[in-house]
């Protein structure tokens, strides 16, 4: 457990980037998400922990309107960013999107070439004027992505011929090609090896240079690698966050020990 | 049950230690069981393919003489006064009769043949359709006329199907048609090389003939109305039916309403042919005042029938593509549209074309709609080019067949057989093109 160092993390910055207030998710009568308040810094990785089915994933998705693409799915409460209400009736889920980047838990990228992976969010939002400056911005997301010098000689080969681990940091580069200003990652490592997920989890720690990057992960040695701040949750509620080092040293909850200890989860 | 007679067997002997050698009981039946099951399996497919084999067998051994056909060659030469006569007459084809039995007088008397010994009139060895087609030739090349040229004409129906087997020596003498010394005395012209046999292009080029010259008639008129249909059916079906499925499958919500639209679909999916016939026969024809036997009413007719097939097959291929496609598409900020357009649509465009090709092939073969619509009318005149010729009078493949096989002569029992090889070519290379598509675009990931 050498990587386990929660207390070296320092949280280098106290800006709010995204609120939420009573947020609650229904899936039809399932109240999956309830009464949640959090407040998430900029600059920094925060790492959402619970037992399976408990929510973290749900509220995630909450935080890009992925849920409106589920017909049962409802949300209530007040989710801000940058002190802007996402849930206003104003607010375009596709803007909202490309300001707030999303990779899944399984590789998923786009059955078409590495050099269109990457391409396709700049094209689509027009970030580009010509060839030179997509080229430029594929590079650089690439590089972000830490995949660059891997793939720099075939980036007309599929992006689906690539293993698990490239596929994933393939996905992370066309999250960041966008420019979000969050990025969330959803269990990004679950399918991968450790190799791999070491690379992932360097490249995290890089990524909170620029963005607010939240994390949902099952594996509690992950979040106290990578993460700054922790939410636990438990059966849809929010029940501790604080600083990483606080919640797997010294929790306030029983509940959180219990989980943290291994009894519960 | 089984289960427990064979657990219930080593307890009976408990002493004796199973060997790996020695099957037990239990694995003896199920292999036993097994062995039964691949060989039902074997029979059934051997069934199939036999059924198949017949089938194919009957009908190219009915309809490949339809592609063969008996051709005169005469010299010909036709001078300005005996077309103006002609031209004169009140039977015009009679008269350009006579010119051709004179020319072929002449021509056998060339070739050192001489009808009269063997009590032949040679011209009704010539196709009753050999008068038109000279007189077409004339009117189409009047600059001419005065010169010797070589006419092909068609034989005789009963001359034909003497050199396909169908007519024998045996059945000459019994025939008032055609006799035994006609048969000799073609075998002589055929030996003088003035009658050919050779491949029938005009059975895929001319339009059907009457009754009694079905040496005459071919599938042109049905080839180009079934041509026409399938345009129709194309730029109809398939526009309408990939938006219909985009929209039901990507956009629409989910309630009852588009769970009854779901369910009709379906449903419309297995309505009997002929009630779309009758459905186009009161709407495009009584109602909307179409032409009848029209390329474009059979067209909307047969739209009709295949949209379902083609919105069940888009939604399926729709359905296909893995939910991880669009969270990428909309994850990056695309709209629920450009994923579609861009990530999904791609994706299911094989399967979107297979059906696509598996319904037009389904409408190519359909033929009782058609029949209600008066694609059944006799035809001997091609349509236009599209897009007035979509409003002309055509006939199709499939009833092209029907009518065919409703004629007395034998002759048309070969026609028919030649038609539903045509049509199953056809068909073939289409699903042919289903198969290529679905193989070249396919993509895995």
């Amino acid at each position: 457990m050498n990587d386990m160092r929660p207390l070296e993390r320092i949280v280098d910055t106290e800006t709010v980037k995204i609120s939420a207030r009573k947020c609650q998710v229904f899936y039809g009568d399932t109240h999956a998400i309830k009464d949640v308040d959090v407040d998430i810094l900029d600059k920094t990785v925060t790492a959402f922990i619970g037992p399976s089915g408990c929510g973290k994933s749900t509220f995630l998705r909450c935080l890009n309107r992925m849920n409106d693409t589920i017909d049962v799915a409802r949300v209530e409460g007040e989710i801000k960013i940058d002190d802007e209400d996402i849930y206003d009736t104003k607010v375009d889920p596709v803007q909202l999107r490309a300001k707030v980047g999303m990779v899944f838990q399984k590789p998923n990228p786009f059955p078409k070439s590495i050099y269109d992976n990457v391409a396709y969010g700049p094209k689509i939002h027009g970030l580009a004027r010509n060839k030179a400056e997509l080229d430029e911005i594929v590079e650089k997301a690439l590089r972000r992505g830490a995949i660059w010098d891997e793939v720099k000689d075939r980036l007309s080969e599929p992006g689906t011929g690539l293993s698990g681990g490239q596929q994933q940091r393939l996905c992370i580069a066309r999250a960041v090609a966008t420019e979000p200003e969050v990025l969330l990652m959803d269990e990004p490592c679950s399918a991968l090896d450790p190799i791999a997920t070491a690379q992932v989890e360097e490249l995290m720690d890089e990524l909170r240079q620029s963005y607010s990057v939240v994390i949902v992960t099952h594996s509690m040695q992950q979040a106290a690698r990578v993460s700054q701040r922790t939410a636990f949750f438990h059966l849809g509620y929010l029940v501790e966050y604080d600083e990483t080092g606080t919640i797997f040293t010294n929790p306030k909850d029983p509940r959180t020990e219990s989980y943290i200890t291994g009894r519960i989860g | 049950m089984t289960d427990a007679t064979a657990s219930g067997a080593p307890a009976a002997a408990p002493a004796k230690k199973s060997s790996l050698h020695v099957l037990d009981e239990r694995t003896k039946r199920r292999n036993a069981g097994e062995a039964r099951f691949r060989l039902y399996g074997a029979v059934a497919v051997c069934l199939g393919v036999l059924a198949l084999v017949g089938l194919l067998s009957s009908i190219l051994y009915n309809g490949l003489s339809a592609f063969r056909q008996a051709t005169l060659s005469i010299p010909v030469t036709i001078t300005a006064d005996e077309v103006e006569t002609a031209e004169a007459a009140l039977m015009k084809t009679g008269a350009y009769r006579t010119i051709i039995g004179n020319n072929l007088s002449a021509a056998l008397a060339d070739a050192g043949l001489d009808p009269a010994a063997t009590g032949v009139d040679p011209i009704d060895l010539v196709s009753g359709e050999a008068p038109a087609t000279l007189r077409n030739w004339v009117l189409t090349h009047p600059e001419r006329i005065g010169e010797e040229v070589q006419l092909h004409v068609l034989a005789n129906g009963r001359i034909d199907g003497y050199y396909k087997g169908r007519v024998t020596m045996q059945t000459a003498e019994l025939d008032g048609n055609v006799s035994p010394e006609q048969l000799r005395f073609a075998d002589e012209m055929r030996a003088a090389g003035l009658l050919t046999v050779g491949f029938n292009w005009g059975f895929l080029t001319l339009p059907d003939a009457s009754e009694n010259r079905p040496e005459a008639a071919g599938l042109g008129v049905a080839i180009l109305g079934s041509a026409y249909m399938m345009l129709v059916v194309l730029f109809l079906a398939l526009p309408i039916g990939v938006a219909a499925s985009i929209y039901l499958e990507e956009f629409a919500a989910k309630n009852w309403f588009t769970d009854l639209i779901e369910v009709n679909i379906s449903n419309l999916a297995a309505v009997p042919s002929i009630v779309f016939g009758i459905l186009g026969l009161a709407i495009f024809i009584n109602f909307a005042g179409l032409p009848q036997s029209a390329p474009i009413v059979g067209g909307l007719v047969l739209t009709l029938m295949t949209l379902p097939t083609i919105i069940i097959a888009t939604r399926a291929s729709l359905k296909a593509v893995p939910p991880s496609i669009r969270d990428a598409a909309l994850g990056v900020g695309a709209s629920k549209m450009q994923a579609v357009f861009h990530h999904v649509l791609p994706l299911a465009a094989p399967g979107i074309l297979t059906g696509t090709i598996i319904g037009l092939a389904q409408a190519l073969g359909e033929t009782a709609p058609l029949l209600l619509i008066g694609m059944v009318a006799f035809v001997r005149e091609y349509p236009a080019g599209p897009p007035e010729g979509l409003f002309d009078p055509a006939s199709a493949l499939p009833v092209q067949v029907y009518n065919w096989t409703q004629r007395a002569d034998p002759a048309f029992v070969e026609r028919a057989s030649g038609a539903i090889i045509v049509l199953l070519i056809f068909l073939f290379l289409m699903n042919l093109l289903a198969i290529f598509l679905r193989r070249r675009f396919e993509r895995r990931w």
